[in-house]
C-alpha cells in the first residue's frame, strides 16, 4: 500500500499479471453496486427546468451506500416493482422560495435512512425564483456501474506499470535536461548527478530518454513485469479499500460460477 | 451465467457464456496460455451489444479441454484469493 486516505487508495501489487489486475479494475467501474436515486416522483415543480432535467440530476448526486443493510433490487425477496425497505430508500425534498431567490442543495433532500444521504450537502440541484417551488420524492436504490454512470463507486480506477529507471553514472554527465523537461518532475539533480525523486509519478514517457544528449542515452526507462500500481479514488459513497474488497468477491464468485457451469 | 457448447472434440472446445465479458474472459484466456498443454485459446464477443462471448480452446492432446478450463479457472481464483488476503493484510498495517 502507498497510499489512503477517506476517498484515495493507492496499491502496489506485486506478482500479479495484468489480465488479473484488469479484471480487478473492470469489476470496480462496472460491477460494485452503489446507492443513487433512479425513480423520481414529482409532486410540485415550479422551477425553470423540466421535471426530466431535475431527475437526472438527481439521480447524479453520489449517496452514501451501506451495502450490507440493502439488496439489489433484481435480487431483492420482495420482487416488487416499488422495492421495499431492503431495497430502496425514500428521499424526499420540499423548498420554495419566499422572499428571494434560493438554490435548492443536494443538503436539502430528507433521507428516511440517516446513513443513506448525500455525500456532499453541497451539489446545487436548481434555482428558485420568488414564489417557485419543488416537491419530490426521489426513491433510491442499488445498481451497477455497468448499467448506468451513476452506480459507479469510483470516479477514477486506473493500474499502470511500476516504472523502473537507471541512470548511467558513467556516461551521464549531469546536463540537466532530462529534468527539465520530464513533465511529472521525477528526476533532480543533486550533488552533480542525477537522481530519481519521485520514481511512482513517472508516466514511462520517455522524453527523458529523447532528449538526453548521449548516444546511447544514459537514462533508460523501463517498467516491471509484474509489478502495477493501482489507485482508486472513490466518490465517497463507500470506502476505497471495501469497493477492491467487493470486487475481488465478485470476481471470485463469477469464476466459482463458471467453474460449475463447466463441470455439467 | 450460461454455458452453451458450440464444439466438443477430443481435444477441442468452444463455448459460448452468456453473462460473462471481457473482465472474466480475458483473465481465463491468460491463465490458459500460461498451460504448456494448451495449443490455443482465445475468446472473441461476436456482437457488442450482445454480451456473450465465445471461448475456445485447443489442446495438445493430453489434456481435455474443459479440464484445461477449469485449471485455469482455478489458477484465476487462486490468485484472486491470494490478492485478497494480500490486501487485507496490507490494510491492517
Ligand atoms: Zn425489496
Amino acid at each position: 500500500m502507498l497510499e489512503r486516505d477517506e476517498k484515495n487508495l493507492r496499491l502496489l501489487i506485486r506478482g500479479a499479471d495484468a489480465p488479473f489486475i484488469n479484471a480487478l479494475r473492470r469489476n470496480v467501474i462496472a460491477e460494485v453496486p452503489c446507492m443513487a436515486i433512479d425513480d423520481v416522483v414529482i409532486i410540485e415543480n415550479s422551477s425553470v427546468f423540466h421535471d426530466e432535467i431535475i431527475a437526472h440530476r438527481l439521480g447524479l448526486i453520489p449517496l452514501k451506500t451501506d451495502l450490507d443493510g440493502y439488496n439489489l433490487p433484481e435480487e431483492c425477496s420482495c420482487k416488487s416493482e416499488f422495492g421495499c425497505n431492503l431495497c430502496r430508500v425514500i428521499l424526499t425534498l420540499d423548498r420554495e422560495a419566499k422572499e428571494g431567490a434560493i438554490t435548492v442543495y443536494s443538503g436539502d433532500l430528507t433521507s428516511e435512512n440517516p446513513n443513506i444521504v448525500p455525500v456532499s450537502d453541497k451539489i446545487p440541484i436548481v434555482k428558485l425564483a420568488k414564489g417557485q417551488k419543488l416537491r419530490l420524492e426521489a426513491y433510491a436504490r442499488l445498481g451497477k456501474g455497468k448499467n448506468h454512470a451513476k452506480w459507479q463507486p469510483v470516479s477514477l480506477c486506473s493500474y499502470k506499470y511500476l516504472p523502473r529507471i537507471n541512470i548511467n553514472g558513467e556516461s551521464c554527465d549531469a546536463c540537466e535536461k532530462c529534468v527539465e523537461i520530464c513533465p511529472r518532475k521525477v528526476l533532480a539533480k543533486r550533488e552533480g548527478k542525477i537522481e530519481v525523486r519521485n520514481l511512482l509519478a513517472c508516466t514511462l514517457c520517455r522524453d527523458c530518454v529523447d532528449v538526453c544528449p548521449k548516444q546511447p542515452p544514459a537514462i533508460e526507462v523501463d517498467w516491471e513485469k509484474n509489478a502495477f500500481i493501482f489507485s482508486v479514488e472513490s466518490t465517497g459513497v463507500l470506502p476505497p479499500e471495501r469497493i477492491v474488497m467487493e470486487a475481488v468477491k465478485i470476481l471470485n464468485k463469477d469464476l466459482e460460477e463458471l467453474a460449475k457451469q463447466i463441470e455439467v | 451465467m450460461k454455458v452453451n457448447v458450440l464444439k466438443k472434440t477430443e481435444n477441442e472446445l468452444k463455448i459460448e457464456v452468456e453473462g460473462a465479458g471481457h473482465t472474466i474472459c480475458n483473465l481465463l484466456q491468460k491463465k490458459l496460455l500460461e498451460d504448456e498443454n494448451v495449443e490455443l485459446a482465445g475468446y472473441d464477443i461476436p456482437h457488442p451489444l450482445t454480451p456473450v462471448p465465445v471461448i475456445y480452446v485447443r489442446t495438445k492432446g493430453k489434456l481435455k479441454p474443459e479440464e484445461a478450463l477449469l485449471k485455469a479457472l482455478g489458477k484465476a481464483r487462486e490468485i484472486n484469493e491470494e490478492f485478497g488476503k494480500a490486501l487485507q493484510k496490507a490494510l491492517k498495517k
